[in-house]
């Protein structure tokens, strides 16, 4: 009797110690996440109440011929950011992992600092920097395609040079992981491997490598789910153009919610983002984690 | 110490709120928000001052926010939830959208009686965009604004291009006018004609004025995205606009402000630019910086007819979310209005033609220069398109930035570009 009352009144407690993520997650994201699934099937306005209209806005979605653009350029965007973006996040941090005290600690807040400054803020120094009249970069692009090229109206340009903008200001992030990562292996493993006569790009291969690689798997899935979320540098870079070079999902949801006054179909397209991300993402995670089993 | 201190405070704020309190009568105040942040908006905040001067008991709270999208968005959003102006500035191209987006409310004849106002005013055609289908007014036309040909009479002293009293003559062609660019070009113009060729409206104006000299419709009034020869016609504007840029004649990818430095610097010899830019020219001029003669005339005839693209700007009062507008307020905004359109020949001075016809004719304004000389535009202009994906800041001006400009520095070719444009605009009409 007084254990299932005792079982009971824990049972109250973990429920009262739960209860307040429980409702703030309720409140901020189960709740919206259910709106959003009723809008998609309605046609709503961006304010207001709309029709049920059933399957009418996948329907549509789907002969859309900026959807498919739209898919294309972020899956582009993904190939150009996300495994680049790792590899030289981990040439920096084994850099930055050599060297010591004050000059470490140098070194991160150099490659921090972009991290810091809000997306706005990055985007007009590169656009400044880009510029097609007055860039400073400009006479790099002369010397090596013997004209200046305006790359944000470029459509071969425009998408490379998102992808490189977004690399300078998220990696210093990606940096801290990686050093953190490596900080965590012990260094007698290294010690023991030198003894036995182990080269450097042996260390590297059977001792870094593989004990770097649940961070590896991690910032690949984190990067994988921040680019695919891609609209800031777009929208402020080049407005999806031109003609949809660099036009990406959330830049459509954007413009048909709050341009074409399209709620109900707007809540369709980010629906359908949220599941691609979602299953693109858990996907890889997996993958990652069945290719590191089969190397240890 | 401490006791006269806090008395010290208290009889502060008591007379302080005394004296909020001292009008007897009720004061309004007016929440204003535009979009007009360039020469003409320094003119706007000199009117709504003098305003505030005049009237005691309605004091104007102005707002000057983001021009385009970010502007009607806002707009959007803060009217649905109540939380929008009481009174703002709108294109009336963008009415139609407005109305379905359900923002708008109308304009009574007792509202107009309010502002002292009354519809036959103003120019038709203005009165015209700012009702709704079923002929209800919507919005109080203010103005009526379009694209001017700018020239620099340096670059053509000598030619054929300017008659005795330095004015320009002689542009009836497509064929003229690039020989005139032409001959800019021998006399030193570094880029002979400049628009902003790499932002949507200043590409999207000029590919309209184009389309409609030839007589070309963009959308249809039952919704046909370039019907009947109008695909051609469009195709031949942009191919005008790609030779322009491959001759080297217009710049290459030039965004508003640095389309306007190459005229005021005296690189360009035209420009083809807003009436919203004749205050520039004036200020300059009369600092002495200029450096140059300049003027301003109506597009000229380039392809069939005579006629420009126009918008007008206009002030319409927004829905408060369910709520109904305080009458006291409501007469309050329309005075605001009607004192406007009585003093818009300040207006004027910011290069827009008034749409209130009592100014327009006045003789104050005929003395006006170059204004009274464009002004006979306001006849043959074309409105943009009356539809829910035209105007500004919609999916039109979109296409001209993410397609049209891209024709024409070279990416696509014209047809490409038209049958492009007509497939993105269809895929927007619901």
């Amino acid at each position: 009797m007084a254990i299932i009352r005792n079982k009971r009144r824990h049972g109250l407690v973990a429920l009262s110690l739960i209860l307040p993520f429980l409702a703030i997650f309720a409140l901020v994201f189960a709740y919206p996440l259910y709106e959003v699934v009723r809008l998609s099937f309605t046609d709503a306005p961006l304010i207001g109440e709309g029709n049920w209209i059933g399957l009418d806005n996948y329907v549509r979605l789907f002969s859309d011929r900026i959807f498919y653009i739209s898919i294309k350029n972020n899956a582009y965007f993904v190939v150009l950011t996300v495994i680049p973006t790792t590899l030289i996040a981990m040439v920096i941090a084994l850099a930055v992992n050599r060297l010591s005290g004050r000059w470490q600690a140098l070194a991160l807040v150099l490659f921090f600092t972009p991290y810091v400054l809000p997306v706005s803020v990055v985007t007009q120094i590169w656009a400044w920097m880009l510029d097609f009249q007055f860039g400073v970069l400009q006479p790099v692009f002369t010397f090596f395609t013997g004209k200046p090229v305006p790359v944000f109206k470029n459509p071969y340009w425009v998408l490379p040079s998102i992808a490189v903008v977004t690399i300078w200001w998220t990696n210093g992030f990606n940096v801290l992981l990686i050093l953190a990562g490596l900080r965590n292996i012990p260094t007698d493993l290294y010690e023991a491997a030198a003894l036995d006569g182990a080269t450097r790009r042996q260390l590297f291969a059977r001792i870094t490598w593989p004990l770097l690689w649940p961070v590896t798997a991690l910032v690949l899935t984190l990067q994988l789910i921040l680019q695919l979320k891609l609209f800031d540098q777009v929208y402020l870079l080049s407005e999806g153009g031109p003609f949809n070079t660099s036009y990406v999902l959330l830049l459509m949801v954007y413009r048909e919610a709050f341009q074409l006054n399209h709620g109900g179909y707007a809540a369709a397209i980010s629906l359908i983002l949220f599941l691609l991300i979602a299953v693109v993402s858990v996907l890889q995670y997996q993958l990652l984690r069945i290719g590191r089993g089969k190397d240890t | 110490m401490h006791f006269r201190k806090i008395a010290l405070a208290t009889a502060l704020s008591l007379s302080a709120a005394i004296g909020v309190a001292t009008p007897a009568f009720a004061q309004q105040t007016v929440t204003w928000w535009d979009f007009l942040s360039g020469g003409d908006g320094v003119r706007m905040k000199a009117l709504i001052s003098q305003f505030n001067e005049e009237h005691p008991d309605i004091q104007v709270k102005g707002t000057t926010l983001e021009w385009g999208v970010p502007f009607y968005t806002k707009v959007r959003t803060s009217a649905a939830v109540g939380q929008g102006p009481d009174v703002m500035t709108y294109h009336l191209s963008r009415l139609p959208l407005g109305l379905s987006e359900g923002v708008l409310t109308p304009i009574t004849d007792a509202d107009l009686e309010n502002a002292g106002l009354a519809k036959a005013d103003f120019f038709p055609a203005a009165e015209k965009a700012a009702e709704g289908p079923d002929g209800t007014l919507y919005a109080v036309p203010f103005d009526i604004h379009s694209i001017v040909l700018y020239y620099n009479k340096s670059f053509l002293e000598g030619s054929r291009f300017l008659d005795d009293q330095g004015n320009l003559t002689g542009i009836e062609s497509v064929g003229d006018f690039e020989e005139a660019m032409q001959t800019a070009a021998d006399n030193g113009a570094e880029t002979p004609l400049t628009y902003a060729t790499g932002d949507d409206g200043g590409v999207y104006r000029v590919f309209y004025t184009l389309l409609a000299q030839q007589g070309g419709t963009l959308i249809s009034d039952d919704g046909e995205i370039l019907p009947g020869d109008s695909t051609e016609k469009a195709i031949k504007a942009v191919e005008t606009m790609t030779k322009w840029q491959t001759e080297g004649w217009q710049p290459e990818q030039a965004l508003y402000e640095a389309s306007v430095a190459l005229f005021t610097s005296g690189k360009s010899a035209f420009q083809l630019n807003g009436v919203w830019e004749v205050p520039t020219m004036k200020d300059l001029a009369t600092a002495g910086t200029l450096g140059f003669e300049w003027g301003a005339v109506q597009v000229p005839k380039l392809m069939e007819t005579q006629t420009t693209w126009a918008d007008s700007h206009a002030f319409a009062i927004p829905v408060h979310g369910k709520d109904e507008m305080d009458p006291e307020k409501r007469k309050a905004v329309m005075t605001v209005i009607g004192w406007m359109e009585k003093h818009s020949i300040a207006w004027a001075e910011a290069g827009h033609i008034p749409a209130y016809k009592p100014v327009a004719d006045s003789a104050e304004y005929a003395q006006m220069q170059p204004n009274a000389t464009y002004a006979t535009l306001a006849d043959s202009a074309t409105y943009d398109p009356r539809n829910d994906i035209a105007g500004v800041a919609s999916p039109v001006y979109d296409a001209s930035i993410n397609i049209l400009s891209p024709a024409m520095h070279g990416y696509l070719t014209p047809e490409d570009a038209i049958a492009q444009m007509k497939s993105e605009l269809e895929s927007r009409m619901r």
